[in-house]
């Protein structure tokens, strides 16, 4: 038979092998599922940020035209939430915040006219996030309104806006999305070999080794499955990412196609080099996991890398699936072109991990060959 | 004709030495077995020939050809069943063979050798849910799909039960009608004795006895052993031994309680002058036998081990 007929056989039958793995189904697309669910519910993934409230009560000691003003000011501020809409007296606003029912307090000047606002919040939440907000917006809005009583004009202003390489602003949607897309190919990849270890084991290798099969085309048919699954898991998690978070995509498809090709290509060499050193699926399974965990918190998929301390920066730049993740972001979400060095170089290197893998790899394979028994 | 011939192979591990020198030809046709006990080289020399492994020193040459220049073609004239059925667990059985039958340019159909290996039934089932004589089946039509001039099934039958174990000979004497030349290792000697033209009795690497089963048998001393039994008790075997002990024709005597066992090269003179003089004395016995030598007598004469060790 012609090497087109057996390459569409083995094709099929792998096809169906993989498919019909419960643990293919699981593992490769319903996990990457929840978890992508999962952080962009627990991120924040509805794309907007701007959900953040602050539950305050206000304490008015004395009414005039002064503080009835502060007031009317303070209650416009939108991620103020009001416990009371009238002004409480101070000892029902300690309860409040002792009893954590307020995140804070703001009491205005005791004379009505001039003098010390106050914010009144829990110890225990001193340092918080949310105190450090207050403490900001009401700072602010104090130092306006004391600028606004003197009648000056500030001669600065902070008009704050943020800056992305790509044409839009990416918010975490986009970010986790891209993520955890990386993360999933790149899972697939690394632990998709296990079936090597699984065939030589059973000794269907050495069965088929013994047919006039050429190996190089079973492997040309297992590599087709491994980038349909892959195809599979980028689309399926874009479409939840897109439709259930409001991700907004600048694709670049030759980017996105370069990327994906690489990519898969470079993480299944690293399966197949596991593969090819791995006596058991035990001793398979547990190097891959370390492989992918230690990967996955370091190389951008859930958070940027610049976040990360300094002396762990460079790890993330030798690691494959940090330029994995960036380049499948340039082709997603940054829309940047082809004329990008940074994400060639980024293919480079994941291109030299991919040969270098594979080529240890087979040869690892060749040695045991020869003392096989 | 000559299909397969081996000549003085040698396959050494390190200071293991598997194979010492083993030589032997296969006529076409033949059901050839190996029998040999663990660690006497059978799976070592099967797959020197099946051109997984080469050997140290040696040739083989299978219908004319070797391994060395013809490897591809080797390949599509025979069929090979290894010790485990590996088999791609997640196809159904018609899909398994298809698979393999694609990478032949010659091939049986589909569903002639499901028949042949009585899986018409189960065709649609994936292999995981067979059965282990089932699996083993689909592993023999596997090995007969590109309807190959040699067969080679390394120990089909082992870990099978009673009536798959027949289901499989079934399978292997059908085959030998078709003409199909087998080379058969197995645990069973039953199974060595029923389906074998010859076998070749192999131990430490080097070929001990090769020949018809009746042949081999032959070759065994000629000495029989004869059993009885007596329904009058102790007292009258006893007395029988001691009357029987100087008769030529028997070599050696053993009694245990009321019964006896004794050796002679003439089985029947020896029965003859034995129940002469029980009738005479009136000793009724109980139960009278000649023992059939087998191939396990065979195998324990020549290799001085339990057939299962």
């Amino acid at each position: 038979m012609n090497a087109g007929t057996q390459l569409k056989k083995l094709f099929i039958a792998q096809l169906k092998t993989m498919f019909r793995e419960k643990a293919v189904w699981f593992w490769n697309l319903f996990f990457p599922v929840i978890l992508m669910v999962l952080f962009m519910v627990i991120f924040g993934g509805g794309g907007d940020g701007g959900d953040f409230k602050a539950k305050v009560a206000l304490v008015k000691p004395t009414s005039s035209t002064a503080s009835d003003s502060l007031e009317a000011g303070l209650r416009k501020i939108p991620v103020f939430e009001w416990k009371s809409e009238q002004a409480v007296d101070s000892d029902q606003a300690d309860s409040w915040v002792k009893g954590k029912d307020v995140d804070a307090a703001i009491v205005l000047p005791e004379n009505g006219n001039g003098g010390d606002i106050r914010l009144i919040v829990n110890a225990e939440n001193e340092s918080n996030a949310t105190t450090q907000a207050i403490r900001g917006i009401l700072d602010r809005y104090v130092q306006e309104a004391s600028f606004a009583a003197a009648g000056i004009e500030p001669a600065y202003r902070l008009q704050t806006s943020s800056v992305s390489s790509g044409s839009k602003d990416i918010s975490s949607a986009e970010f986790l999305l891209t993520g955890m897309i990386s993360l999933s190919i790149a899972q697939a990849g690394l632990f998709g070999m296990v079936d090597m270890v699984e065939i030589r084991r059973s000794g269907l290798l050495k069965r088929l080794r013994m047919t006039p099969m050429r190996m190089g085309l079973y492997g040309l048919g297992g590599m087709m499955v491994r980038f349909v699954l892959s195809f599979v898991q980028i689309v399926l998690l874009t479409v939840i990412g897109v439709f259930g978070f409001g991700a907004n995509l600048n694709l670049n498809l030759p980017v996105l196609i370069i990327a994906f090709f690489i990519g898969v290509l470079a993480f299944n060499a690293l399966g197949y080099l596991i593969s090819s050193f791995s006596k058991s699926l035990e001793s398979y399974m547990g190097v891959a996991n370390i492989t992918s965990f230690l990967m996955m918190f370091i190389s951008g998929v859930f958070f940027a890398t610049s976040t990360l301390p300094d002396w762990l920066k460079p790890v993330t730049r030798v690691l494959p699936l940090t330029y994995f993740v960036e380049g499948m972001r340039d082709g997603m979400v940054y829309g940047s072109g082809l004329f990008n060095a940074a994400f060639w170089s980024g293919i480079g290197i994941l291109t030299l991990w991919g040969a270098a893998a594979f080529s240890l790899g087979a040869l690892i394979y060749r040695k045991a060959k020869v003392e096989v028994r | 004709m000559t299909i397969l011939e081996v000549k003085n192979l040698r396959k050494y591990f390190g200071d293991v030495k598997a194979v010492q020198d083993i030589s032997f030809t296969v006529e076409a046709g033949e059901v050839f077995t190996i029998i040999g006990p663990n660690g006497a080289g059978k799976t070592t020399t099967l797959e020197m020939i099946e051109g997984l492994q080469p050997p140290d020193i040696g040739s083989i040459t299978i219908a004319g050809l070797s391994w060395g220049k013809d490897e591809s073609e080797i390949k599509t004239r025979i069929g090979v069943q290894p010790q485990s059925s590996a088999l791609f667990d997640l196809l159904t059985a018609e899909e398994n063979l298809d698979l393999f039958a694609s990478f032949y340019p010659k091939r049986k159909s589909t569903a002639e050798v499901l028949e042949m290996i009585n899986l018409t039934e189960h065709r649609n089932k994936r292999v995981k849910s067979l059965s282990g004589g089932q699996r083993q089946r689909l592993a023999i039509g596997l090995a007969m799909i590109n309807d190959p001039q040699v067969i080679f099934l390394d120990e089909p039958t082992t870990g099978l039960d009673p009536q798959a174990r027949r289901n499989i000979w079934d399978i292997i004497l059908q085959l030998k009608q078709l003409g199909a030349t087998i080379i058969l290792t197995t645990h069973y000697m039953e199974e060595a004795e029923k389906l074998s033209d010859r076998v070749c009795i192999v131990d430490q690497g080097t070929v001990i006895s090769l020949d018809t089963p009746a042949a081999l048998i032959g070759k065994l001393t000629r000495e029989r052993e004869v059993r009885l039994s007596f329904f009058d008790g102790e007292d009258a075997a006893a007395r029988t031994e001691q009357a029987l002990r100087d008769r030529q024709e028997i070599v050696r005597m053993e009694r245990d309680s009321a019964n006896l066992t004794l050796w002679s090269p003439e089985p029947e003179q020896a029965l003859y002058g034995l129940l002469g003089f029980t009738k005479e004395h009136g000793y009724r016995v109980e139960h009278v036998s000649i023992r059939e030598m087998s191939l396990e007598d065979v195998f324990i004469a020549f290799t001085g081990k339990e057939w299962r060790d």
